[in-house]
């Protein structure tokens, strides 16, 4: 057994020093074990995935956001309800088409004690516009300039009359960023101790593992609640509700519906849901040479389909159908076809034969497998839906690589799904997909009155008007369907039963406005 | 790395003698080891079951039923005997897609095995028998995919290729041929030295003949125990790639699939898991034994 | 020294081949610019950031700056962390090496008395067990059998925390589940080395002699089978990081093999192409100290060129 012995020793040694041993511990032991509730001050949130980066303008996923937006401000905040509440601005103005006039509050203050100034927001936002190579630059280049006027006040010139740009600056991406912080120590620095204005700062980061956040004393609003704040990376669905069952973490995003019953029969956790973003949908070519460049054939399809079965089957209920793809909470949406799903098979049989299909047809059907909730078992419902009506589906499902790469080159068959999110909640966002300057290649879609209304409405400072312009271009879409919308997914959490949480419809965690008790 | 080859070639594959008719004799050991037979039979109603699937079948594979969503199996409480093993969560029968799926699994660990055994031998003879510079090029190249585990190789060209039935196969082989390659390279390298080989070269035979009648068939019985322990250990890699999403695609039904979507059932509904998993492991089971009793045949060392 | 030296010369194609494999393996993954954009994205955002990672140059292009890079330990920038990749994979070993050493610990106090002991029983009922036990062990996916151990060990009765890192107690469910394969495989070649050994001249000499069993077992079966445990254990090297993929992600312990995973998913080809890199040369490097050692122990042993 010495034999065996000392040969173990060996192994461990070149193991030892094979390994390099690195400042990042992983056997520290004075961690919080996360086998026991959390202490009542401290708060532990699970995700599916991990915080991406501390770069505020070179990512464009929400659970990243989710947790920055206890780190750093915005300028302004959305309200929920199409408007706009000042947050790092006090007051703002619209000069004029191009020209926006901000004030900013005073002695406000980041993490390492520096006094936040307008200087902060011209680096912050002319970083994004000018940097092509950062992921947000889309979302940004429309700011021209920004001038600063004085400490507290600072002007914002667009390139072109831009009316969504407060949508634009409430969300990812303007986060404001310690300019003197930065330019002292230098861009690496602040990746790994990152600095802003939030109520929280950052203490420590294992990737793939948890971000962890403490109080910021001299924050400027009202005082931060949590002792210490956890996001844990838990992608395995299983082992994140199984987390939440034994009182790990205290909430956990992305619930899957398989494990509702699960935690609605256990007395200690409970499930809070939201309306999300997020709306699938299906997407045809409308040229004239496609079998779905028929409008008969393509108010078919949706009439085939029962989107209140799949929501009720799949989601257990955890869905709403819908008909357009700017929902409510989003500006410019159009109520009346929220909450629709207009499901009649008969009809849909009577529409192929006057389309000269009588006797069936065959459509392709490309759908992501495992990117979305449910996206390979709701596409082979709508597969058996589309057959009892005499559709034979060729029904192809793409690992997301392969999706992403026909997605890009555009080279789906007559009809594909996916689900996009909305993090602008403008509709200019949510239809520019259908103007004729993106649908080429993919749904070839021409309606010359819808590509007036949007066009007009990108660019229209007025407010009341541009709505209308959207909610015009909706009808007329959702008649044409060159998209057909399904549903709006929800976003469902698993909370311990003491724990006071209203999921948002931007899917952030602002962890002031939750409690325990 | 010389050691491996030899500790391998000690544990693993020993060299053996000369062929000999042994039909009878093999029936008579079968029957002595029991493992042996309870493999074979195994094996037999795997294979049985994977040639008649979709007459066996009670259901299609892919038909859904929304309204017989995670039917119990029948012994339970709600369920019934149209669903013996209970139902997944879109309605479909369990015992359908085991059935069906063992199409799958099985064409995916004996094809990809083929294709691995194919690649293994050929690299093995050539480097075996040539020797010199080819030798130690072909033996870098298996250094090199020996130092990459297999399921990390078969992420990244399944993340390139993306995955289907042909991919996976050939995925599944291009990455586990070395195991073959070094058996064979070995195996020939002694044969090679043996004194009829040396005077069939004397009198002029060509590498080709001499490949054939006196290498070949000295390296088959190691080669099939091998390929046989295979078939197991490929059937329960492609099980782990669907656990990374990048095995069998949907339509197309495989146990590893079936075993992979369960999971996220195992605490409310066990059985859409667990009998995947069931007909995984037993088959794995017949398979080892029976290779191991292959091994015990055809090698006289560990015989008792 | 001879041998040394000329294991090491080996090494260097070994590695060439292998930055070759991976290089092109993972440039043909395709387009990663339409993983990095969000759905919405246009088409001009897609070419300026194509544009600005130099992936609209010749791939041989490509892969001269990428290896004259890699000489010098920089092996790119990744594009989910904007870190350099090298420094992002270095930070996760640690983890991944606490995991597979406690793996690797489990694996031997199961492995080595069972196998010696089916080996001395053989084809007895304990035999039989240990068999059929380490073919249970063999044909569980590890995914499968995580899940399980979390459901009832962490869930029914709440004796180990379900997922995570920072304590001792983190590490064991996570270790049982990467050591089960391991302990499986070690079980049976271990039964099979100690059979051989006991079958050969020198013991069935020193039974003649009269010695007790347990002398002749322990004194001199057992080192002898012992020694190819040695490179049984290096040669799982391999397998064992090939579990970590999975078992890391099951209980999200932050290790090299999570990394990958992501990393593959999100096309991070500068990541996934130096975690491959460093673990070969931690499978070449544990293969040629096993290798050493191998005949350090057994002088009798010789090798072919």
């Amino acid at each position: 057994m010495k034999l065996k012995l000392s040969i173990f020793a060996l192994m461990m040694m070149f193991f030892l020093v094979a390994c390099n041993p690195d400042s990042s511990e992983v056997d520290t032991g004075d961690e919080e074990s996360s086998g026991e509730t959390a202490e009542d001050d401290e708060l532990v949130i699970a995700n599916g995935s991990d915080m991406v980066t501390f770069d505020i303008h070179d990512h464009n996923n929400t659970s990243t956001e989710a947790i920055h937006v206890n780190l750093f401000n915005y300028l302004v905040k959305a309200d929920g309800n199409g408007g706009f509440v000042g947050d790092l601005a006090e007051e703002w103005e619209n000069i004029d088409e191009r020209t926006w006039k901000f004030q900013l509050r005073e002695g406000v203050t980041f993490h390492n004690g520096e006094e936040f100034t307008a200087d902060d927001v011209k680096f912050t936002l002319e970083r994004v516009a000018n940097d092509d190579t950062l992921l947000e630059h889309g979302n940004y280049n429309q700011i021209a300039e920004v001038n600063v006027i004085n400490d507290y006040e600072l002007e914002i010139i667009t390139e072109n009359p831009e009316p969504a740009l407060l949508n634009r600056l409430s969300r990812l991406g303007s986060g404001m960023l310690p300019s003197d912080y930065i330019d002292e120590e230098g861009w690496d620095t602040f990746l790994e101790e990152p600095v802003g204005t939030g109520p929280y700062q950052f203490t420590e980061w294992v990737k793939d593992d948890r971000v962890v956040l403490e109080p910021y004393e001299d924050y400027f609003g009202e005082a931060p609640k949590w002792n210490k704040v956890t996001f844990r990376s838990i992608p395995e669905d299983s082992t994140r509700v199984s987390e939440l069952l034994t009182g790990g973490v205290d909430i956990a995003a992305n619930i899957p519906p398989e494990d509702w019953e699960r935690i609605e029969g256990d007395d200690a956790v409970k499930l809070a849901d939201s309306p999300s973003q997020r709306v699938m949908m299906l997407v045809l070519r409308t040229a004239e040479n496609e079998v779905t460049g028929d409008p008969k054939v393509r108010e078919a399809i949706d009439l085939a389909i029962d989107n209140e079965a799949i929501v009720e089957n799949l989601y257990n209920g955890a869905a709403t159908p819908t008909r357009t793809r700017v929902t409510p909470g989003n500006n410019g949406a159009n109520e009346d076809l929220y909450g629709q799903s207009n499901y009649d098979p008969e009809r849909a049989i009577e529409l192929l034969e006057e389309a000269g299909y009588g006797d069936g047809l065959e459509i392709s059907f490309d759908a992501p497998s495992g990117r979305y909730l449910k996206d390979r078992e709701t596409a082979e419902l709508i597969q058996a839906m589309l057959s009892e009506v005499g559709i034979t589906v060729d029904l192809q499902f793409n690992e997301w690589s392969t999706f992403t790469d026909k997605y890009s080159s555009r080279s789906f068959g007559e009809m594909f799904m996916i689900a996009y999110g909305n993090s602008m909640f403008d509709a200019a966002l949510a239809l520019d997909r259908l103007t004729q300057a993106q649908n080429e290649g993919e749904t070839d879609y021409i309606n010359d009155e819808v590509e007036q209304l949007l066009t007009e409405a990108e660019s229209n400072m007025n407010q009341e008007e541009r709505v209308k312009q959207y909610q015009k271009a909706q009808e007329l879409i959702a008649e044409d369907r060159p998209h057909i919308y399904l549903f709006q997914m929800d976003s469902v959490y698993g909370l311990q039963e003491n724990v006071d949480f209203e999921p948002r419809l931007d899917e952030m965690f602002y962890v002031d406005d939750l409690s325990k008790n | 790395m010389n050691a491996n080859t030899q500790v391998e070639q000690n544990m693993d594959v020993k060299p053996h003698h000369k062929e000999q008719s042994r039909v009878s004799k093999v029936f008579k050991q079968l029957w002595k080891s029991k493992t042996g037979t309870v493999g074979l039979v195994i094996v037999l109603c795997v294979i049985l079951m994977a040639v008649f699937a979709d007459i066996i079948a009670p259901y299609d594979h892919t038909e859904t039923n929304v309204s017989a969503r995670l039917l119990p199996p029948f012994w339970m409480e709600g369920g019934s005997f149209n669903y013996i093993l209970g139902t997944d969560n879109l309605g479909r029968d369990v015992l359908s897609r085991i059935i069906i799926g063992s199409k799958v699994s099985l064409l995916v660990g004996i094809a990809s095995v083929i294709v691995a055994g194919a690649i293994g031998l050929f690299l093995g003879l050539v480097s075996g028998y040539y020797g010199k510079w080819i030798d130690q090029v072909i033996m870098r190249l298996v250094d090199s995919f020996l130092a990459i585990p297999n399921i990390l190789f078969m992420l990244i060209i399944l993340a390139v290729i993306g995955p289907s039935l042909t991919s996976i196969i050939i995925v599944l082989g291009v990455t586990t041929w070395v195991i073959y390659a070094r058996m064979v390279r070995s195996e020939t390298l002694s044969i090679k030295e043996r004194d009829y080989v040396k005077s069939a070269r004397a009198i002029g035979a060509s590498d080709y003949r001499i490949i054939k009648k006196y290498i070949l068939p000295n390296v088959v019985s190691s080669f099939i125990v091998i390929a046989t322990l295979n078939v197991a250990t490929t059937i329960i890699l492609e099980s782990s790639l669907s656990f990374l999403g990048l095995g069998i695609q949907s339509p197309d039904v495989s146990w590893g699939l079936m075993l992979s979507d369960g999971r996220d059932y195992l605490a409310t509904s066990w059985w859409v898991a667990t009998f995947p998993g069931l007909a995984i492991t037993i088959t794995v089971l017949g398979i080892i034994f029976l290779g191991d009793w292959l091994r015990d045949m055809l090698d006289p060392k560990t015989k008792s | 020294m001879r041998y040394f030296l000329s294991s090491i010369l080996k090494v260097i194609p070994v590695l060439l081949m292998i930055s070759f494999i991976v290089f092109f393996l993972v440039r043909l993954t395709g387009d990663p610019v339409s993983l990095m954009l969000p759905e919405t994205a246009t088409d001009q955002q897609r070419e300026d950031l194509r544009q600005s990672l130099g992936l609209n140059d010749p791939i041989y292009i490509q892969y001269f700056t990428y290896m004259a890079d890699v000489i010098q330990g920089d092996f790119g920038e990744s594009f989910r962390y904007n870190q350099p990749a090298i420094d992002i994979v270095l930070e996760r070993l640690p983890a991944s090496f606490t995991l597979a050493i406690s793996s690797m610990i489990i694996a031997t106090i199961i492995a080595v008395p069972a196998g010696i002991y089916s080996a001395i029983k053989r084809n007895t009922f304990a035999d039989l067990i240990i068999t059929g036990s380490s073919v249970l062990g063999k044909a569980m996916p590890n995914f499968w059998l995580g899940i399980m151990l979390i459901l009832i060990l962490a869930v029914q009765f709440s004796i180990f925390p379900v997922s995570g890192s920072g304590t001792i107690a983190h590490l064991v469910l996570p270790s049982i589940t990467l050591g089960t394969a391991i302990a499986a495989e070690m079980t049976r070649l271990i039964r099979s080395s100690m059979l051989e050994v006991l079958g050969s001249e020198y013991i069935r000499t020193a039974r003649s002699k009269g010695l007790r069993e347990t002398i002749v077992v322990n004194k001199h079966a057992l080192r002898n089978a012992l020694i190819p445990v040695v490179t049984i254990m290096a040669l799982q090297t391999a397998t064992l990081i090939g579990g970590t993929l999975i078992t890391e992600t099951v209980f999200s312990w932050p290790g090299m093999g999570q990394l990958l995973v992501q990393a593959v998913n999100a096309r991070d080809m500068a990541v996934v192409q130096a975690a491959t890199f460093i673990i070969a040369i931690l499978v070449i490097l544990s293969n040629l100290t096993a290798d050493l050692t191998y005949r350090f122990l057994d002088p009798r042993i010789k090798y072919e060129d």
